[in-house]
């Protein structure tokens, strides 16, 4: 194992004294890329002992050429812009705009070292990990913890949520890791300092930025604030990054990841990042701020634009915008109108909704025309009806039984008209009675008036119902 | 009380023009005075049902006490307050409720519902050409009254 390691080292020691060459070649952004391409050798070789061969922006000169830079501008006071000079040449825009990228830059370091440290403090304390999310969080819990395999004498006040510092310390008991050998424990200290000296670096930077920003993005920071406008530039690594950005992204720039700890995630508030921080956003009653960040996000996206492109240098624009939003929030909270009582339509001026259908279909059937009456109704031409009373006198009987048709019994479907029961029970009756006495001369005709009609030239036992 | 939510009108000027004005409206003219406690409570029944009706009806009240009204109360023969009388479209529509006198409807009604329901038959029969509709509220509820006939 040692042997491999010393193998690797000598070949990244190899890559960086490469890399010294081609410096000198090289502009700055060369540099850039290569610590990038590095870093990436780096992680997947794995095995890597020296903190210096893993971060190295610190030592670059672009970097410190930066922070000079910015100390300077951030201890003397902030001439007036010069208005003559176009805004690429001005040394201070191009200073903002190396800043936003050397914070990108940062970022990644930090997060470089974060991985570092925490491959080497795996084997002490495994669940910090997981348990303390925020890179910058965890090497401050790490320096102060140290070798310590008791953490109730580890003092974590301030640097965590008390909850958290609780599961910290309820984790430790448990832990399976062991304490670090010396030089091990040095060199992760050494990683930690590293990781703070970088995060007060961007804070440095980013109040630079903060301050100039009334003269970079007039119009963002008229809607968003300033400290939140640098802190979108930065993480977006840029203005006209930012402005190339869909408002949905800006919503959630600079969200973190919230440790739960066992609470429910229900209640976390989601998809919000820095703009949480907004006056607007901290003034809007809590059940209005999902539409609330929305709406601020898709201006201030606007807003962005407009500055990138330098459209509006005095942020009437953004004013407007901010007023806008101020309305729209405002139009939200009004109660709704109210009711007032409607009067009553005019009567018959809506035509009645006739229905149709197969339940209203069977229900008609049971009142409709029967064949047997259609064909009563039915008349043959040139030849006169018969009727039941005979000679015209009487109800007349049309088509029914005439020679011509073969029409006399009409189709012994099972009848759908409606029945009173009396004049159904009857019908039973003479219906059994009929069939006992099967005569051919006898009939049993009876003549009961309303539905049940009889015909006295037609001998037939069974009575008809027209 | 409800003389707010109610036209009151008091000069001849006044009830000619508005029964000339209301079109294809039903006119509903409460000739009574303001001081009865019957009139009160028919007004009252008259001004809840004001918005309900008023897509197809205009209400107004006539003080019977004022000078220019008497010729009114005159011609229509009005003698029991209060009495009310329906018009559409300046034609004097008359409702059979099963007592003496169809021209006008004397009394207050019960309910709320009662007045929409005339109110409405009133609507549907003169949209049809009738002069004359039944009415349809229930005998129990509708006000009995004599008439006298030159002190018969």
């Amino acid at each position: 194992m040692a042997t491999l390691e010393d193998s690797f080292l000598a070949d990244l020691d190899e890559l960086s004294d490469n890399e010294a060459e081609l410096d000198e070649n090289d502009g700055d952004d060369g540099k850039e890329e290569e610590d990038i391409d590095m870093d990436m050798a780096d992680l997947e070789s794995l095995n890597y002992d020296d903190l210096d061969t893993v971060s190295k922006l610190q030592k670059s000169q672009r970097y410190i050429d930066i922070m000079q830079k910015v100390e300077e501008a951030l201890g003397k006071d902030s001439d007036g812009a010069e208005k003559g000079i176009v805004l690429e040449d001005d040394p201070e825009y191009k200073l903002i705009v190396d800043c936003n990228q050397l914070s990108v830059d940062i970022e990644n370091e930090i997060a470089i070292v974060h991985s570092f440290i925490r491959d080497k403090y795996k084997l002490k304390f495994q669940e910090l990990e997981s348990l303390v999310h925020h890179p910058i969080d965890y090497a401050r819990v790490v320096k102060k913890i140290g070798n310590e395999t008791d953490l109730t004498l580890v003092d974590l006040e301030g640097l965590l949520p008390s909850a958290i510092i609780m599961v910290v310390s309820v984790t430790a008991l448990t832990t399976k890791g062991s304490p670090l050998p010396e030089d091990v424990l040095q060199k992760v200290l050494e990683a930690c300092d590293r990781a703070l000296d970088l995060d007060s670096a961007r804070k440095k930077v980013f109040d630079f930025v903060e301050s100039k920003m009334g003269s970079i993005a007039p119009n963002l920071s008229a809607i968003v604030g300033s400290a939140v406008a640098a802190k979108l530039m930065g993480t977006a690594g840029g203005l006209s990054a930012l402005a190339k950005m869909p408002a949905c992204n800006v919503q959630v720039l600079g969200h973190k990841r919230k440790n739960l700890a066992g609470f429910s995630s229900a209640t976390s508030q989601t998809r919000v990042g820095y703009l949480e921080q907004t006056e607007i956003f901290q003034s809007t009653p809590p059940g209005l701020r999902a539409r609330a960040s929305r709406l601020v996000a898709a201006k201030s996206t606007l807003a962005a634009r407009v500055d990138a492109t330098r459209g509006d240098p005095l942020g009437k624009n953004g004013k407007a915008l901010r007023e806008e939003i101020r309305k729209k929030i405002e139009k939200w909270q009004e109660p709704p109108p109210a009711r007032q009582p409607k009067p009553l339509p005019v009567p018959d001026s809506e035509p009645k909704k006739r229905r149709g259908g197969r339940r209203l279909r069977k229900m008609k059937e049971r009142y409709a025309v029967t064949d047997m009456r259609k064909l009563a109704n039915r008349m043959a031409f040139g030849t006169p009806e018969e009727s039941s009373l005979g000679d015209g006198l009487g109800e007349g009987y049309g088509m029914l039984g005439q020679a011509g048709s073969n029409r006399l019994r009409v189709s012994s479907v099972p009848s759908k008209l409606k029945i009173n029961a009396k004049v159904a029970k009857k019908l039973k009756e003479r219906q059994y009675a009929g069939g006992a006495t099967t005569s051919g001369l006898t009939s049993s005709l009876a003549f009961t008036p309303v539905q049940v009609q009889t015909y006295h030239s037609i001998p037939d036992k069974c009575c008809y119902i027209l | 009380m409800s003389s707010y939510l109610l036209k009151t009108l008091t000069k001849k000027e006044e009830i000619d023009r508005i029964i000339r004005d209301t079109i294809d409206e039903v006119l509903v003219l409460r000739f009574g005075r303001c001081t009865d406690a019957v009139c009160l409570h028919h007004d009252d029944i008259l001004a809840k049902s004001a918005t309900d009706v008023s897509k197809f009806a205009k209400i107004a009240l006539v003080d019977v006490d004022s000078e220019d009204v008497q010729v009114y109360v005159k011609y229509f023969d009005i003698t029991l307050f209060p009495s009310t009388i329906f018009f559409f479209n300046a034609h004097h529509m008359k409702l059979d409720s099963g007592t003496a006198d169809h021209t006008k409807w004397v009394g207050a009604f019960h309910i709320k519902q009662d007045f929409i329901d005339v109110v409405e038959e009133i609507y549907r029969g003169a949209m049809k050409g009738k002069m004359i509709v039944q009415c349809p509220v229930p005998p129990e509820r509708i006000p009995k009254y004599q008439l006298l006939y030159k002190d018969v």
